[in-house]
């Protein structure tokens, strides 16, 4: 039987590039989740904003 | 008996949090240099150090990654279905992001162990594939598990029905773990018999070595991509619950 050189060489990229895409796939899932949180935190920040104004108003006009 | 119970239940919690939490700890700085390692060492091990097999020449070195990964898929299972039965208890959602990560890693090993396992099988049974009791099972447990992701895709990522079902396939699809280890056994294959997991492990000794290393790397990699995983599905669902409140907010 022949070395099956192209066989082993063929398994083992098989594994290494499999596992690059699975971390890359992860890195782009966080790369989204951390887009999101930076959405959430102005939305949070906005809404804050909003309630604070809308709290400071009546005060205002009642002095 | 409630009283009993409840004392089971704090000491089983006490246990399982005395022994992981140094390991929990320590998970960023250990494991990705201890995998890194590892891995490193099984390729050498692999290339350099490990005997070449006489009758199916190079591509045999491949057991050094397809045994691993196949075995050690048995294990992010084992998590899935753990954490499924825990979650089930005390519907605690942070036990379906674990299991939903671990199920993650174990299909990906899955598809491995599938892949490097056709791959060494045409050189020498002269198949891609074969439908043998082993192969046949492996490939049920992929799609076994791919079926609890869907269905843990279905709701959104607190939807505790979704998680309640997906769980029940979790448990459940771990039944054909032992159906795959013992097929070589029950079943005439094409698959070898068990030469590892035996009473005599029937390898050289610097076969062995290079497979304990193997097993040592892939082992350490599933352990970080499971933590890795199990967090971020864990952030997925702080930040939908964040995102529900704040829409909740801006309605009012």
């Amino acid at each position: 039987m022949d070395n099956n050189l192209e066989f082993l060489f063929a398994g083992f990229a098989v594994f290494w590039a499999g596992l690059f895409v699975y971390l890359v796939m992860l890195q782009m899932r966080l790369r989204e989740l951390q887009q999101e949180i930076e959405t959430l935190e102005e939305r949070l920040a906005e809404s804050e904003q909003t309630e604070q104004s809308g709290n400071s108003t009546p005060n205002s006009s009642s002095s | 008996m409630s009283a009993l119970w409840q004392v089971l239940v704090a000491i089983f919690w006490w246990v399982i949090h005395t022994l992981l939490e140094p390991i929990w700890n320590a998970r960023w700085v250990a494991l990705p240099p201890l995998t890194g390692v590892m891995m490193m060492a099984m390729i050498v091990g692999a290339v350099l150090v490990a005997p070449r097999e006489i009758v199916e020449g190079e591509v045999q070195r491949l057991m050094y990654i397809h045994v691993p990964v196949a075995t050690i898929s048995y294990l992010a299972f084992f998590v899935t279905a753990v954490a499924s039965a825990i979650f089930l208890i005390g519907r605690d959602m942070r036990w379906d992001a674990i299991a939903r990560g671990a199920a993650t890693v174990g299909i990906m090993l899955t598809a491995f162990a599938l892949l490097t396992g056709a791959i060494w099988g045409k050189p020498t049974w002269g198949v891609y594939w074969s439908w043998d009791a082993r192969l046949t099972a492996t490939l049920v447990l992929f799609l076994i598990y791919s079926g609890y992701l869907l269905a843990r895709a279905v709701g959104g990522p607190n939807d505790e029905q979704a998680a309640r079902y997906a769980a029940v396939v979790g448990i459940i699809g771990y039944i054909d773990i032992p159906l795959i280890h013992f097929s070589v056994d029950w079943w005439r294959t094409l698959h070898p018999q068990r030469i590892i997991f035996a009473p005599k492990p029937a390898l050289p000794g610097e076969m062995l070595l290079v497979l304990l290393l193997g097993f040592l790397g892939i082992l350490f990699l599933t352990l970080w991509l499971i933590t890795l995983r199990g967090t971020t599905e864990y952030l997925v669902q702080r930040a939908d619950r964040v995102r529900a409140r704040l829409d909740q907010l801006e309605r009012a």
